[in-house]
């Protein structure tokens, strides 16, 4: 966890081409009832002011110079929380000809523009709940600890 | 007419009201009985026969495929939690959960494997289907038992024989 972490995080949201259920439980996760500023967390305008990127979507080919420019407009450290099936591996789109898949793909790209990307958050859901979102930014902060882990079973 | 409040008295009503936000990484989340979480695969019930790999609408779930390894490999990152895969598993092994906490730093944890080992044919050796899928079906059907142990294309060859022998040679 770098120094920026400690402090409160900006985020700035940027959808990149989703269907937009993932932005609306954005919202739902900075409404009173969960109420993502306890931890600090406040919408920006700008990625000149952002700490991170709430990235939804799962990167069409359209709108990839966009995302890789607000990217690099980012100042350093910059990390990324990929929400969504979308988000984290292309979802439902993940082979479609219009869309690259996800920000596996799209940190392929930032790295072949040397651009780089502090640290990555992957937070599935088909949409995310808000609670995930609440999660996984407490995730971010170091307030909860990891759940998930990589499992391999064997059949016999 | 609307009222605009004073200050004062909205401080009067906000305490009247209470506090409505949840606590949640500190409590239990509102998870009702019908949410759609993340899959799990038994992988001891688990036959590899891929009814769930076809039936997965965005490829979460896929087969990779060795001569001696059958391995389903569930990627949690691209799962839409339609749950098709617990609807059209035969033996039940897949099971949904009702988990939605998989935010991760390392994109690895998201995948699940579930390797099976392939059943080997008894004319040439080589490895095909899965031993469970083989014993499912020998389990289902008593008189496959004896082609059972066989892969495909012995068995292709077998009949295609027969069939010449019955014809007096092709």
């Amino acid at each position: 966890m770098s120094e920026s972490v400690k402090r409160s995080i900006w985020v700035y949201h940027l959808n990149t081409g989703g269907c937009n259920a993932c932005d609306i439980e954005v919202l739902d996760a900075l409404t009173p009832w969960f109420d993502a500023e306890r931890f600090g967390v406040k919408l920006v305008p700008s990625p000149r002011q952002a700490d991170v990127i709430l990235l939804t979507g799962p990167v069409t080919i359209e709108a990839l110079p966009k995302v890789v420019n607000a990217i690099e407009a980012m100042p350093r450290p910059r990390y990324i929380i990929a929400l969504g099936s979308c988000g984290v591996g292309g979802g439902i789109w993940h082979d479609t000809y219009s869309t690259i898949g996800g920000v596996r793909e799209l940190l392929k790209v930032l790295e072949a523009r040397g651009v780089k990307v502090d640290g990555v958050y992957y937070v599935p859901g088909c949409p995310v709940r808000p609670e995930s979102i609440l999660y996984a930014v407490a995730l971010f902060k170091g307030l909860v600890e990891k759940k998930v882990k990589s499992e391999v079973a064997y059949s016999e | 007419m609307v009222r605009v409040l004073k200050p004062v008295e909205l401080i009067v009503v906000a305490s009247e009201k209470g506090r409505v936000t949840v606590k949640y990484p500190y409590q239990e989340p509102l998870v009702t009985s019908d949410f759609r979480g993340a899959i799990r695969i038994d992988a001891s019930k688990c036959i590899g026969c891929g009814a769930c790999v076809k039936a997965c609408p965005p490829n979460a779930l896929e087969l990779l495929e060795s001569p001696d390894r059958l391995v389903i490999r569930y990627f949690v990152g691209r799962c839409i939690f339609c749950w098709r895969c617990v609807d059209v598993c035969p033996v039940k092994a897949v099971v949904g959960t009702r988990e939605f906490e998989l935010a991760t730093d390392r994109v690895e944890d998201l995948f699940n494997y579930t390797v099976h080992r392939r059943a080997e044919c008894r004319e040439c050796g080589s490895g095909f289907a899965t031993r469970r899928m083989v014993e499912y079906v020998t389990e289902k059907s008593a008189v496959s038992e004896y082609y059972a142990n066989e892969c495909p294309e012995c068995r292709k060859a077998k009949v295609l024989k027969a069939a010449a022998r019955r014809r007096g040679g092709v």
